[in-house]
């Protein structure tokens, strides 16, 4: 009873989450449902660099390159097993197994990608570390880019229609129970102090290098799920969609909803991505309303939107004392 | 209280070179279990350089270091905190924006088996796992007097409970050594005279081998068993402490060299910074 009881806690917010994202699958127009996907994959992506730059206090910023890993080796998956039907199944049903399969090998090469990083450059700090993952970030879109399995720079085209509200919902709820979840362990406890100091941390025992290296595998896996749902809703990868501006795109999500804070990255996921969809035709000054937004929130909220905390510590301050160790 | 067999902590003929500079030579130490043993000397004598020769902030450039009858030099400081040596900072060093009870229970993370997937799942074996180290957590807050402050945050607390708050946290390392680098530093003569009280009782309940640093000589010689001073990286006298109060070469390091003094100082060793 008591065993049956810890399964269904474990599992709960993807039962719950499952019905409801098929029921709003249902009832959402296809250019809403468009927008809902976008803000889907940003929330993946912005929640899953909060792991390193929020929680683990590395300033990491070449997530787009991860996405990349994980959308291409997705992309390779589908387009390779596309016509293999498993026998007996209907082709829907074998179809999103493929599709399942797909994004767990995305998955899967995108950590490998953010170990092949995260070994050589986590040892550095701050800035330090923020070129390399830079630099990291770039080489290994240029690698794409230049090979021909890859379609080299026009990339990959015609890839299955996949995903819809309902994987890219599953995917940011297995996001947001790995962070929650994470943060409320010993082990995510392991992150916080490596942020709050490093010597500290190392000297009480916490292996600095290793959890941090963790973190940036962790990181990097989700950005490679983020990857691989986006490209199977629009059918096309090409390298021009994974630059530095999608990276810089997913670090100001995460610093102006405030490093560390989970609810905070959902928030301001949400919102860029609405406010560049309803932008379109500003888009080339992307990067100028991208900076402007920086500079003025670093002068009025440093800490982001709601610093380390989470969205209902701030907003409804007066009514609910939190409660901190007491898991919400 | 001197303990005989293995000793828990020792260091051979340890040398700290940087470069041209050597800032200690030829440190020898032997801690026993239940042992409080004080590091005295002036500034810049190498308290500080031995601490972190003897916790693997620094490898030594020479000698060994010995946990346990064990080899750690070259080995990183997580992995000699492992080993049972705890310390603390001459600059508290605390997770300023978590709670006194997260510092704590960072440290109980020491030995936790269990990885990430566990966490995902929320096993029964995190569950336990959660549990205990909670428990463990409060147990050390306790015996630090720290109970009420349990969900304040690291940076509001009041100096003195920081230093407090930092010995809580080495203890739940679950340390045979414990390292403490000034604890008393910035500490009114009431607050030390308490602290005092509460080493002298950690060491009693848990049967450590306490390895103290600090200026206040009258501090250190109340609490300790035997110490050691150091001076320009040497070890210049060791033993019980009234012997060393008398040593010519103690007070020389202190108060100089008597002989440009124009009046010999008549109470050596004591209101010393």
């Amino acid at each position: 009873m008591e065993r049956a009881r810890l399964v269904l806690r474990s599992v709960a917010p993807f039962l719950v989450a499952l019905p409801v994202l098929w029921f709003v699958q249902g009832s959402l127009a296809s250019y809403t449902s468009f927008v809902a996907i976008n803000i889907a994959v940003n929330v993946i992506l912005a929640v899953s660099l909060n792991v390193v730059n929020g929680f683990t206090g590395q300033f990491s910023i070449g997530h787009a390159a991860f996405m990349a890993v994980g959308a291409y080796t997705a992309a390779l998956v589908t387009t390779g097993l596309e016509s293999l039907a498993i026998p007996g199944v209907p082709a829907a049903v074998s179809g999103q197994a493929v599709f399942l399969v797909a994004l767990a090998v995305g998955m899967l090469a995108a950590s490998v990608a953010g170990l092949v990083v995260g070994i050589p450059t986590l040892r550095l700090r701050g800035d330090y570390l923020a070129i390399v993952t830079l630099g990291f970030g770039e080489i290994i879109r240029v690698i794409i880019e230049n090979t021909r399995v890859l379609g080299q720079a026009t990339g990959i085209s015609g890839l299955p229609a996949c995903t819809n509200v309902v994987w890219a919902g599953m995917g940011v709820v297995l996001t947001v129970v790995m962070a929650r979840r994470l943060l409320q362990s010993t082990q995510g406890r392991a992150l916080l102090a490596i942020r709050e100091d490093e010597v500290a941390a190392e000297a009480m025992g916490v292996d600095t290098v290793g959890w941090k290296v963790r973190a940036f595998v962790i990181s990097a896996a989700f950005a490679g799920l983020a990857g691989a749902l986006l490209v199977h809703k629009i059918q096309l990868v090409t390298p021009r969609m994974f630059t530095f501006v999608k990276s810089m795109e997913v670090v100001v999500m995460v610093v102006l909803g405030g490093m560390g804070s989970i609810t905070g990255s959902i928030v301001a996921a949400a919102v860029l991505t609405i406010a560049l969809e309803t932008l379109q035709a500003a888009d080339q000054y992307r990067m100028v309303i991208f900076s402007m937004l920086l500079i003025v929130l670093m002068l009025t909220r440093p800490s982001g939107l709601f610093g380390t905390r989470e969205i209902w510590d701030v907003l409804p301050r007066w009514r609910r004392r939190r409660a901190p160790g007491e898991a919400p | 209280m001197s303990g005989t067999g293995q000793p828990v902590l020792e260091a051979r003929g340890v040398v700290m070179r940087f470069g041209g500079l050597t800032a200690l030579s030829g440190f020898d130490l032997t801690l026993h279990s239940g042992e409080l043993v004080g590091l005295i000397g002036p500034n810049g004598a190498g308290k500080t350089t031995a601490f972190n020769a003897l916790t693997g902030v620094y490898a030594p450039t020479e000698g060994d270091v010995e946990v346990a009858g064990r080899r750690v030099n070259g080995m990183r400081p997580h992995q000699i905190c492992e080993l049972g040596v705890a310390r603390t900072f001459q600059n508290v060093r605390l997770f300023k924006e978590l709670s006194a009870f997260d510092n704590v229970r960072i440290a109980c993370h020491a030995g936790s088996r269990s990885g990430f997937t566990s966490a995902w799942m929320l096993t029964p074996t995190h569950d336990a796992e959660e549990r205990r180290i909670a428990a463990r957590a409060e147990e050390f807050l306790s015996v630090m007097e720290l109970s009420p402050r349990r969900d304040e945050l690291a940076r509001n607390l009041p100096y003195g409970e920081q230093r407090r708050l930092e010995i809580a946290r080495a203890l739940a390392t679950g340390p045979k050594v414990l390292c403490l680098d000034e604890p008393a530093a910035g500490m009114n003569a009431s607050e030390k005279v308490a602290l005092l009280e509460l080493i002298r009782r950690v060491r009693d309940q848990f049967q450590l081998a306490i390895l103290v640093i600090e200026h206040d000589m009258r501090l250190v010689m109340g609490v300790s068993e035997r110490m050691l001073v150091l001076d320009h990286g040497v070890t210049i006298a060791q033993g019980a402490p009234e012997a060393v109060r008398q040593d010519p070469k103690v007070i020389e390091a202190y108060l100089g060299d008597g002989k440009l003094r124009l009046r010999p100082p008549r109470e050596a060793g004591t209101g010393v910074p």
